[in-house]
């Protein structure tokens, strides 16, 4: 049964490896960054992408899934709560850290 | 300092080998994270927002210029080449791969040191004066007592699943810089009135959202008989304290429901019955431990040294230091030496991996090989020469580790908060980072004086903002960041609460706040009167004005 949510969705996760934030794509991937996230527009959509999440869960891909808010208001996709836009950057006092260097930065 | 023996190194090799297995089989999909989740928390290890977190044991905050080297290592080799000194005296990592864990562990295990018992319900890594053994105000070094609750609680099968976690802190100085009385059970040495030493036992004590402060349950308990007297109230705890909320599963909350006369009386009930079997050391044992915390071969020196004087003339910032970092060490010539982990505009308890290395070879150099970490994120070198301290310091400061801001307004606790930990629910750091920058001067930081600040970024209290003279509490308010300000804790021998002192501020407003607080203790202090004493003396109301306005 979905759970109601008030306006747009993203899934988040922990990888199992490292532990880094990913978002999950509307292909099914994992990103690093938080603009190729798909977004739910709604309930359904949401149950979708969260049988596609928690697949990845019982494949020891990821760890942690979790719907957040989304932001899509600047035409980015990114999570509305600071809690979940500090994932999708990075330590606010380290700007040589996380994703804020670029969405690739330990390659 | 201890040295592990066949069993010690038995035990912690063996632990690392089935973390490796259970990594393995997380790795495979053998175990599931639910299975997996409080395995690798008995392992220190965490996951939190941008990664997974390993804190590593340093226990009672003692550590050697060779372990402090292989927590360089680590940092170089295995995260992002830098390590953050806790509030616990532990170090945590903020980028290890789940992967490589087994194999810092191993590395750890190599050089004496692991990661148990710093995640979990269990008894965690005991704490205490990081300059304990090297000052003259202490009944006795507490350390050798804090190893033995190391060894008795290390994977103690009665208290691996408490209620909720546990934490002991020790004491043997009448100042009381461990904050003892914030801790589940508090010990402080003492002597009695025919010379004896024990302990004044102490229970209750606790942060997070409920702060309490302890009370006494024994006024002197003799050392003979600490292990068993300890067994006794974690057994009273872990039988009837709460299981149902994990918010009122702390000791506090058990000891403020049944009254602390009734579990004192239930404690001296169960220890009548356990008390006559083996549980306490012989008196050889206690002194086998206590040899390996015997005072280092410190030479008796002239308590004068020319070229510190020279150097303290010439330079107005070492000048600072040694007024502010520096204090008595008991063999005279000596002092011990704390060495500031808040640079101004800085992280808090932050060390890079080269600053590491550094501090293990000055310890080395000038301090016996030996290092403390305080719960004040600090770091020690506890025994060195005077006449050593111009070149320390030169060296300290080329590292920008020379901050002469030890106890000031700018020695600011911080947790890692919002910036690190999936529990908080503000960032932390940077309103240390932006009051170290307001407050950037060493003159008007002496002028105000002795001044704690004490900052967390959620209830759990990891900051201390409860025993902070002034403390911050970050809480979300609909989804934006809000900070609390509280005034008059102490986390001293005159344990207080901090309170609110109205509504909250965003990221500025707080800093702006600070500020005027400290406008109205310069305003109203009477001679040398530090903020607290100002702060008891007035009461809030003159702060809230200030802050606040009379509207």
């Amino acid at each position: 049964m979905a759970k109601k949510i008030t306006g747009p969705q993203l899934i988040l996760a922990n990888r199992l490896d490292d532990g880094r934030a990913v978002f999950l794509t509307s292909i099914g991937t994992w990103s690093n960054n938080a603009a190729d996230a798909a977004v739910a527009q709604n309930e359904a959509e949401l149950d979708t992408l969260m049988t596609v999440a928690q697949a990845a869960d019982l494949a020891n891909l990821v760890v942690s899934v979790t719907p957040v808010v989304a932001d899509t208001s600047g035409g980015v996709t990114a999570p509305a709560h600071i809690k979940f836009a500090m994932q999708a950057r990075g330590p606010s006092v380290r700007a040589d850290l996380g994703y804020q260097v670029s969405p690739n930065w330990e390659q | 300092m201890y040295a592990y023996d066949t069993y010690d190194h038995a035990m912690v090799n063996a632990r690392v080998a089935e973390f490796r297995d259970q990594v393995d089989r997380r790795m495979t999909g053998e175990l599931t994270e639910e299975e997996f989740r409080p395995l690798r928390l008995m392992n220190g290890l965490y996951l939190q927002l941008h990664a997974y977190m390993l804190r590593v044991a340093i226990p009672y905050g003692t550590l050697s210029a060779n372990q402090m080297r292989k927590l360089a290592h680590v940092a170089r080799k295995y995260d992002k080449g830098y390590g953050h000194f806790t509030t616990r005296q532990n170090i945590q990592y903020n980028w290890p791969k789940l992967s490589e864990t087994p194999d810092i562990l191993q590395e750890l295990a190599d050089v004496e040191m692991h990661a148990i018992q710093t995640s979990g319900n269990c008894i965690r890594n005991v704490t205490t004066d990081q300059f304990a053994g090297a000052v003259a105000d202490e009944v006795a070094d507490p350390r050798p007592y804090a190893e033995l609750i190391r060894q008795w609680s290390s994977f103690h099968p009665e208290f691996s699943f408490l209620p909720r976690k546990f934490k002991i802190a020790i004491t043997g100085a009448a100042e009381d810089r461990a904050a003892v009385k914030w801790h589940d059970i508090g010990l402080v040495l003492k002597q009695n009135e025919v010379g004896e030493v024990g302990f004044e036992v102490l229970a209750g004590g606790g942060m997070g959202r409920t702060p309490v402060i302890a009370k006494s349950m024994r006024d002197f308990l003799p050392i003979s008989d600490m292990l068993s007297y300890l067994e006794a109230m974690l057994r009273v705890y872990n039988e009837q304290g709460r299981r149902d909320n994990k918010y009122k599963a702390r000791i506090k909350i058990l000891i403020d429901a049944m009254g602390i006369d009734e579990y004192r009386r239930q404690v001296d009930a169960e220890w009548e019955k356990i008390r006559h079997v083996p549980i306490d050391v012989p008196d050889e044992e206690v002194a086998r431990i206590k040899a390996f915390f015997a005072p280092p071969p410190l030479p008796v020196l002239a308590d004068a040294a020319t070229e510190v004087d020279e150097l303290a003339n010439a330079n107005f910032i070492f000048k600072a230091w040694l007024a502010n970092n520096t204090g008595a060490h008991k063999v005279p010539g000596h002092v011990h030496v704390t060495i500031s982990l808040k640079p101004h505009g800085g992280i808090p308890g932050d060390a890079t991996d080269e600053q590491m290395d550094l501090v293990a070879e000055l310890a080395d150099a000038y301090s016996q090989s030996e290092i403390r970490v305080s719960h004040e994120q600090n770091l020690i070198l506890p025994h060195v020469a005077k006449s050593d301290l111009p070149a320390l310091w030169t060296k300290l400061d080329q590292a920008g580790l020379g901050t002469p801001n030890a106890g000031l307004l700018t020695d600011i606790i911080a947790c890692p908060g919002l910036d690190y930990c999936a529990l908080a629910n503000t960032r932390s750091i940077p309103i240390a980072q932006t009051i170290t920058e307001r407050f950037d001067d060493i003159k008007r930081l002496m002028d105000i004086g002795p001044l704690k600040i004490k900052i967390s970024g959620g209830i759990n209290s990891c900051g201390h903002h409860h025993a902070g003279h002034i403390g911050i509490l970050g809480v979300d308010r609909r989804g934006e960041e809000n900070y609390q300000l509280l005034l008059g804790g102490s986390g001293a021998e005159d344990a207080s609460k901090a309170a609110i002192l109205g509504p909250g501020f965003n990221e500025v407003g707080i800093v702006d706040a600070v500020e005027k607080v400290v406008a109205v203790y310069l305003g109203e202090r009477e001679g040398d009167e530090s903020f607290l004493s100002a702060y008891r003396r007035l009461g809030p109301d003159v702060f809230k004005e200030a802050v606040y306005g009379t509207d």
